[in-house]
């Protein structure tokens, strides 16, 4: 009989690492799907490569950050790389922060009080971001501390916090009556 | 008329996109890992048999035709297509980085920077001035070895610089666009 080897209980760590992952960033990792993929065939062998991006991974998982910055960068450089490959293909046009800033509201008419269209628009709107300002934006909706945003994107937490608060103002001027975020 | 939705009412708004999460069995994606080892060297062994096409061709005209300059055309063919191939190769591999130990920003960066250059610079001249020269030394010899097919060597040879013209302002394109990306980082880094 085959001895238990040491590959075979690092590899079981791995497994366990990636179905904690699975089960606490599951839900997380699909709506990170759709932030880059509108198309749902697509979107779903990109949520694919996601955990096969992750399921690999953990080989080499020694927790010098902890489980969800690593699952957030890996997600997010696999679906950048997934981005870089459609844009040669299809040459979409994406913006950046400053421009969504300087966007005219007009475009956004008819964010109404209907959730399910303003959930649309907000994805459309997230779509269209360049990945290092989608990976902020999604960062901020996600409900992350700016130290973890700092930590995935290697930007400095006072970089995040000055992102974030432009994400707030881009936001408010898109989607809130009149509005221009002063918090 | 915008809504009335501020960002912390968009954070719910997001958090209750309604997806279905099915978890990946992890057979599956050991099925996944081999069908990715699968395609790989499908990869390898279609741009392989690619290759040998070109070489083996390429040393039939070299036994069978018999002018200097054929030959000598079929050598640099040979040479030409094995540091295309060599390249792409290179390409697959350089600076690719582990996406679990790289920040996203510097992902993105890297990778840019990887598609802006193969498309110009050293690594698209040398493709030209290493592929280009021995299809057309082949023709050259070929039509003067041949003077009754020299119209359709010509034809040969005239269509295959039109592809290499057209192939260089692409690349060049192709470039400047990932360059356009690599500025609106730039510019985005220094605004903070």
């Amino acid at each position: 009989m085959r001895e238990h080897e040491p590959a075979d209980e690092a590899r079981s760590g791995a497994e366990a690492f990636y179905r904690q992952a699975a089960q606490d960033y599951g839900v997380a990792l699909e709506r990170l799907a759709y932030a880059y993929e509108a198309d749902a065939d697509q979107r779903r062998d990109l949520l694919q490569e996601i955990h096969l991006a992750l399921w690999r991974s953990f080989d080499k998982f020694d927790g010098h950050c902890s489980l969800r910055t690593w699952v957030y960068r890996v997600a997010h450089n696999v679906a950048t790389s997934h981005v870089i490959r459609q844009r040669r293909r299809n040459t979409p046009t994406f913006i950046t922060l400053d421009e969504a800033e300087n966007e005219t509201k007009d475009e956004d008419a008819g964010v109404s009080a209907d959730r399910a269209r303003a959930r649309a628009l907000l994805l459309a709107f997230i779509q269209r971001l360049e990945p290092p300002d989608r990976q902020l934006m999604l960062a901020y909706l996600e409900g992350m501390d700016a130290e973890t945003i700092g930590e995935i994107t290697g930007l400095s937490t006072a970089n995040v916090w000055t992102k974030i608060h432009r994400i707030k103002n881009v936001l408010t001027r898109k989607f809130h009556t009149g509005g221009h975020y002063a918090r | 008329m915008p809504g009335d939705y501020l960002p912390d009412d968009l954070k719910n708004l997001w958090q209750e996109l309604s997806v279905n999460p099915a978890p990946v069995p992890i057979d599956e994606l050991r099925t996944e890992v081999g069908k990715l080892r699968e395609g790989l060297s499908r990869r390898l062994v279609i741009g392989g048999a690619a290759a040998l096409v070109v070489v083996v061709g390429n040393i039939l005209y070299f036994l069978v035709f018999r002018s200097v300059l054929e030959r000598t055309g079929a050598v640099m063919t040979i040479v030409g297509a094995g540091y295309l191939i060599g390249q792409i190769l290179l390409r697959r591999s350089r600076k690719t980085l582990d996406p679990a130990d790289t920040e996203c920003l510097r992902f993105y960066r890297t990778e840019l920077e990887r598609q802006r250059d193969f498309h110009r610079g050293a690594w698209l001249w040398s493709r030209l001035a290493l592929f280009l020269p021995g299809p057309l030394v082949f023709c050259v010899g070929f039509a003067q070895a041949h003077p009754r097919l020299a119209l359709v060597e010509w034809f040969v040879g005239v269509t295959f610089l039109a592809l290499i013209a057209i192939a260089v302002p692409l690349n060049l394109r192709l470039a400047q666009k990932y360059q356009r990306r690599l500025d609106a980082l730039d510019r985005s880094q220094k605004g903070e």
